[in-house]
């Protein structure tokens, strides 16, 4: 079966059937975007939650308010209608839990930066996954639209 | 002058880790450690994004930030087994276990070994260089790596100084690496007659 893989800030997409993977989510957010009528997914790795006008050539995928966007788009020239689409995320966890630092962890940041812009667009959150203190993998199967979320040393769950 | 300044850093990586290693050294009744030629890399974000090959291969990953005239974040990177090597030879155990006092003893060998590092770059600078309370974290390296990149803030591109060192006889390695604010990193530069960068 195909397996794309989706880096930090990629954004990638799949129709019909083939997984799309990413690996190494920690304050990251990975999050997919689905219509099961015409089996369209779009799968996103989040890094930081607002775009910087210092970094005018970034992949949009890089930053939850540019990203969003960019990945409805992306499922819209699929075939898919954003009124049917649905989204799972997973990651947004703080490794360095014991870092006092001041202030919302960048992964909590990350959390309530994509949650905002979901609802903006009115796409409902089906599945997730965040938080914690331990990375993530995502691997998501666009037959079925079924996510799989590993962590080192815990049981594989379904969002 | 990106050439003469990059090879400073390597420098300014070989001394640093140099007096990490000796106080790692010292820990552990005088285990000696070889240093590999140290890189000292100009990145831009997906480069740095892609350090890291091995995504899913656990490591322990600690973390430190660096707050004073240089400002900066420092990462200490090696594969668990290390690690565990490291906690045998600290502490005696040798279950092999990641529990809470492995990770403490992995969280004051990466304190030592940082403050050391950090030690000889202020001497020779003249810059307060301050290390805060190191985070660890053992997990998946593309989560830690990313991890750092992210509470370093890496946007467009980064230097990355990064140190690798190896035990004779006993299978450790690790990486040491610092990422400067690229605005106190220009104080250095601006210091040593390199100029603006």
């Amino acid at each position: 079966m195909e397996e794309l893989f989706v880096n930090m800030g990629q954004i990638n997409s799949l129709k019909v059937g083939g997984i799309l993977t990413t690996v190494g989510l920690g304050s990251c957010i990975g999050i997919t975007l689905y219509d099961n009528s015409v089996k369209v997914g779009v799968m996103g790795h989040i890094f930081l939650p607002k775009s910087r006008a210092s970094d005018k050539n970034a992949l949009p995928g890089k930053y939850a308010d540019t990203g969003i966007i960019a990945m409805i788009k992306e499922a819209e020239n699929l075939g898919a209608l954003k009124s049917r689409l649905e989204a799972k995320l997973a990651g947004g966890a703080n490794l360095f839990s014991n870092l006092s630092l001041n202030g919302t962890s960048i992964g909590e940041q990350n959390a309530h930066a994509v949650i905002a812009e979901l609802e903006h667009f009115g796409i409902p959150i089906i599945g997730k996954d965040v938080g914690g203190s331990y990375g993530r993998k995502m691997r998501f199967y666009i037959e079925s639209g079924i996510v799989a979320v590993t962590a080192v040393g815990k049981e594989a769950i379904e969002i | 002058m990106q050439e003469a300044k990059l090879d400073f850093l390597k420098e300014l990586a070989n001394i640093g880790t140099g007096h990490a290693t000796t106080a790692l050294s010292q820990m552990l009744s005088g285990k000696l450690f070889q240093l590999v030629v140290p890189e000292a890399r100009l990145l831009h974000f997906e480069e740095a994004a892609r350090f890291v090959e091995s995504l899913e291969q656990v490591v322990v990953g600690i973390f430190i930030v660096v707050s004073g005239d240089v400002k900066g974040h420092m990462a200490f990177l090696l594969p668990v087994d290390s690690a565990m090597v490291l906690v045998r030879l600290l502490t005696g155990d040798d279950s092999g276990e990641v529990n809470d006092m492995a990770l403490s003893a992995l969280q004051e060998i990466g304190n030592i070994m940082i403050t050391s590092y950090l030690n000889a770059l202020s001497k020779m600078t003249d810059l307060l260089m301050a290390p805060s309370v190191p985070g660890v974290a053992v997990d998946m390296a593309g989560a830690i790596w990313q991890s750092v990149l992210a509470g370093a803030q890496v946007i467009n591109e980064v230097t990355l100084i990064r140190t690798e060192f190896y035990a004779d006889g006993e299978s450790i390695e690790g990486n040491i690496i610092f990422l400067p604010d690229e605005d106190d990193f220009k104080k250095i530069a601006v210091l040593l007659g390199l100029g603006e960068g």
